[in-house]
């Protein structure tokens, strides 16, 4: 892989303000029944008055050892040398096994092209004009960091190398590249 | 929105809200299908789904939809848009807009509309308020907008045809801490949330009714520069669960702990002497009020534990002066408004954080940074005046009582309409032209709304769609969205000056203009046109910018452009950097600040904690004060209301992309009275008072005061036009009853209420 696209969350500034769900239908076209990304705001948990929230980020996890990759008879779903775990619409025989071999419940079928679909990091629209994923652009707070973790210089290096961060079920072993910096309050509850 | 008591937002995704209307009159999916026409380049322009007015760049993907994002030159902005401003396209090309102008035929309200023309629309509205003129005076005619932009092209047209009588929405959302900054100020302020390292903030949800600038400023503050914030609020919202420390305060309560602040302050000797004696007028007669004012006292009173108010002032007073206490927004909590803004901007005062980093400081707009600068940094624009205006000698409907003479000017008292409609007070009003407003949901008691309505002889509404209160209308003029409009370059200054311009980016659809020039065309068929002479947007543009081409040209290319340094007149490094920029620059003082320019256009050039010209308007309360109100009945709870992140008040409810984020709201209740209640999370629920009474159903959450019950306000329309939005939810102001503030003219939005399982 030469390289290797991760996004970081952090929950600490992340406000579940859906600017970034909004920007995601708007810039991959996504139908209005179905959603690439949704940030769900959950809680609160604790006593009062010591309550907190949860921002809890729900799009691909771009898993470095993917299931639903693992399952597709056909190749069709696929991980490309940066990373991000694709899909080629040509090669989908439409079996549903990695709809429903998806432990993060993230992938969907698109009701207008009828294969499955999911985050890719707007690989095929914003990254392939030079672009930052369209989430990550309009965040309101900067809450994501996306990048190359393969490139030492990189603010998403940065950030992981100086932030306590987590990974969502990862006794699951499907490493993924969504991190997550958990709130000061909530502490972490993958 | 599915409701489940873990999750208050969901996202997208479920319930889809689908058209459950046929097809309305003069709608877009009446119209036909329109393909969109416009630059597939970058247009620099401004969001229009808030009030705030984010710049924004946006351009048409493949001819199918608008990417909207935001403008990377207006730095404090970071190039964000929140998630109403990246939905503006879906309510662009909604198959609900209205985009033909409509006539009302049945009874006003029953929503039976019939598609016109243009021309016979504004023959219809101009042979109409023509007669009322010539038979009851000019002045019987109301004219309303939402504040802003176009709307100075309505309130030109009301003075052009002789009514004083124009109003914005300030007395039912921005007013209060406008007209206290006016008593103690003379003049507006502004935050410097980015800088502060103490924030105390009484429920001022900047992380849910989001203002890009300032959440972002404040977000960073608290994360990268690692600012404290401090929040006192009934309810647990985002900018709670966010805070260091929450406190679930008790509704109305919060002039007691602003005040009890103060005292600390006085008492403990935490106060800027030295900013006190130079800037400030009334201290003796403030301190002397506080005296009484104690934490021990606030606590009998809000719930928040004194020892905690005496720590916090402590804190806050040792972070002085880059500490602040947010003077707020809405929140129109009591009818004790006015003390209660006059308390949060003394804490402030006190601290003496005026005009420095992380405090609160006046704009600095082209004028008078450039008479600092001793040279022009920024360019000023004209503003285009025409000769011969009409004189009016009727008095403003609001003009009856003159402790409200500093409501006047900042959009006057909206709920007037309504006295002077049914009552005749202090005259007859007998028709109302309203501009992208919508009374009926912003204002209180919903059921006055629709008898004045009914009551008058004649209505027109210019909007998007047909709003809740635009169903009332004899005329419905439909207008281009902000995404087919060009308007004037606007005034964006903050600690240096800085201009913005909205302009097209798709050519228009259906059949909508742009209400500047709905206003002018109709000034033409009421017979004055000469007082509109400017052709159209470029020719007032090329006005402001004195016929500079090439400034005009950098602003629309960049959308956004600021000049100068930021400064701030008290804080040392930045006059020292703006002198050493501008070798022209004024002379600083002693101390390497321009302290001694700093001044008040109040009575008496000071800063007026207590306020002879107050006392004068409004006798009793030229001294801040507490006094105790009365919201809600002994066996009533708290109602009260608030902004979420997806809809802005009432406004995006019937928004494709909004509606299905968010279509309804829910009301919070806390578990141990939904005990009581025998309701559960979930629940069909009725919630009522004397006022009006509402469905709607529960969601327990710890989150809310026992006492207290909270919804996001603006859902629960009751017309058949936002077929997205009606029926779903509570209407709030349906159970807020109609009360006017002291001073500041404000609407109430706290009241109390029952609730029954249904
Ligand atoms: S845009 Fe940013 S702050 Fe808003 S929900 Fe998405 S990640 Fe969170
Ligand atoms: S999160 Fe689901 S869809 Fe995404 S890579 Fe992992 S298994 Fe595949
Ligand atoms: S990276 Fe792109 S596709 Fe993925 S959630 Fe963000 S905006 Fe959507």
């Amino acid at each position: 892989m030469t390289k290797r696209y991760v996004l970081v969350h952090d929950e600490n500034k992340c406000i579940g303000c859906q600017a970034c769900n909004v920007a995601c239908r708007s810039e991959n076209n996504v139908p209005e029944s179905v959603t690439r990304i949704q940030v769900r705001i959950e809680g609160p948990y604790g006593n009062f008055p010591h309550l907190h929230f949860k921002y809890n980020r729900v799009s691909c996890e771009q898993c470095e050892n993917a299931p639903c990759v693992k399952v597709c008879p056909t190749g069709a779903a696929y991980v490309n040398d940066d990373g991000i775990v694709s899909i080629n619409e040509k090669k989908c025989v439409g079996c549903l096994y990695c709809v429903a071999a998806c432990p993060y419940k993230v992938r969907f079928i698109n009701p207008e092209t009828r294969v499955p679909d999911k985050c890719d990091f707007c690989k095929e629209t914003r990254l392939a004009r030079g672009e930052e994923p369209a989430c990550v652009t309009v965040c309101p707070t900067q809450a994501l960091v996306f990048g190359d973790a393969n490139d030492m210089s990189s603010e998403v290096r940065k950030v992981l190398d100086t932030k306590p961060h987590y990974q969502q079920k990862v006794n699951l072993g499907t490493e993924p590249r969504v991190y997550r910096i958990p709130s000061r309050k909530g502490g972490i509850k993958a | 929105m599915k409701l489940d008591r873990r999750t208050f937002i969901k996202g997208a995704g479920a319930g889809t809200a689908t058209c459950a209307l046929a097809t309305l009159p003069g709608s877009l999916a009446a119209f036909g299908d329109s393909k969109l026409q416009g630059s597939a380049e970058s247009v620099a322009s401004i969001c229009e789904m808030c009030s705030t007015r984010c710049p924004i760049s946006a351009r048409v993907v493949n001819g199918k939809n608008v990417s909207i994002l935001g403008n990377k030159k207006a730095e404090d902005f970071g190039g964000a848009v929140c998630a109403r401003g990246g939905a503006g396209h879906s309510q662009l090309y909604d198959k609900q807009r209205i985009v033909k102008p409509l006539k009302r035929v049945g009874e006003r309200g029953e929503g039976n509309w019939q598609e016109i023309e243009w021309d016979e629309a504004y023959a219809l509205i101009a042979q109409n308020l023509n007669k009322i003129k010539a038979e009851h005076g000019a002045e019987s005619i109301a004219f309303s907008s939402k504040s802003g932009s176009l709307s100075g092209h309505l309130f030109h047209l009301a003075k052009s045809f002789g009514s004083p009588n124009t109003f914005t929405h300030a007395s039912t959302c921005p007013g209060a801490y406008v007209v206290a900054a006016k008593a103690m100020f003379g003049g507006k302020l502004k935050r410097d949330i980015s800088h502060s390292k103490y924030i105390i903030n009484f429920g001022h949800n900047l992380y849910e009714g989001i203002n890009m600038a300032e959440t972002r400023g404040m977000m960073d503050a608290q994360m990268e520069k690692g600012a404290k914030l401090v929040v006192f609020e009934p309810r647990f919202s985002i900018v709670a669960d966010k805070a260091d420390e929450w406190y679930a305060i008790k509704p109305g309560t919060d002039t007691a702990v602003a005040l009890a602040i103060c005292h600390v302050l006085i008492e403990d000797d935490l106060y800027d002497k030295a900013f006190v004696a130079q800037y400030v007028s009334g201290f003796d007669e403030f301190a002397k009020e506080v005296k009484a004012y104690t934490p021990e006292w606030a606590e009998s009173i809000s719930d928040v534990p004194a020892e905690d108010i005496r720590r916090i002032t402590h804190e806050y007073a040792a972070a002085a002066p880059h500490a602040m206490v947010d003077f707020g927004h809405r929140s129109t909590f009591t009818t004790e408004e006015f003390e209660m803004r006059r308390a949060l901007y003394a804490a402030n005062v006190l601290i003496g954080n005026i005009e420095r980093k992380g405090g609160l400081y006046f704009g600095k707009k082209a004028a008078s940074y450039n008479k600092f600068a001793g040279e022009t940094v920024a360019p000023t624009l004209a503003k285009p005046g025409v000769d011969g205006m009409p004189k009016i000698d009727a008095k403003r409907i609001d003009m009856v009582d003159e402790q409200y003479a500093m409501m006047w000017s900042s959009g006057g008292i909206y709920q007037t309409i309504l006295d002077a409609t049914l009552e005749a007070v202090p005259y007859q009003l007998r028709a109302w032209v309203m501009s992208r407003t919508n009374p009926m949901q912003t204002m209180t008691d919903r059921a006055r709304i629709v008898k004045t309505l009914q009551k008058l002889d004649f209505v027109v509404a210019c909007d998007i769609y047909i709003s809740e209160s635009a169903a009332y209308a004899d005329i419905f003029l439909p207008e281009s969205t902000y995404l087919e409009r060009d308007e004037e370059i606007a005034d964006l200054s903050t600690k240096n000056p800085a201009y913005y311009v909205r302009q097209r980016v798709v050519e228009t659809i259906g059949d909508t203009k742009p209400s500047w020039l709905i206003w002018k065309e109709l000034a033409t068929k009421l017979g004055q046109g000469q007082f509109f002479p400017w052709e159209n947007m470029e020719t007032l543009q090329l006005f402001q910018v004195q016929r500079d081409f090439d400034l005009l040209s950098k602003i629309k290319q960049d959308g956004y452009v600021s000049y100068g340094k930021p400064l701030l007149l008290r804080e040392r490094g930045m006059v020292r950097d703006f002198v050493n920029t501008y070798p022209n620059a004024k002379a600083v003082d002693e101390d390497g600040t321009y302290a001694s320019q700093l001044s008040f256009k109040t009575p008496t050039g000071k800063i007026e904690l207590s306020s002879a010209k107050v006392e004068k308007m409004a006798p009793g309360r030229g001294v801040i004060r507490y006094r105790e109100v009365t919201m809600k009945k002994a066996d009533e709870l708290f109602f009260i209301q608030g902004k979420v992140a997806v809809h802005t008040n009432a406004g995006t409810q019937n928004v494709p992309m909004l509606a299905n984020l968010m279509s309804d709201n829910a009301v919070w209740i806390h578990p141990i009275t939904a005990d009581l209640l025998k309701i559960s999370n979930g629940d069909k629920i009725k919630i009522y008072n004397d006022t009006g009474s509402e469905e709607g159903h529960a969601l327990v959450t710890p989150g809310i005061r026992p006492d207290t019950v909270f919804a996001y306000m603006g859902c629960g329309s009751k017309n058949k036009e936002l077929a997205r939005a009606t029926g779903k939810g509570v209407h709030c102001g349906n159970l807020l009853p109609h009360v006017t503030s002291p001073v500041t003219g404000m609407n109430l939005h706290t009241t109390g209420v029952k609730i029954a399982k249904i």
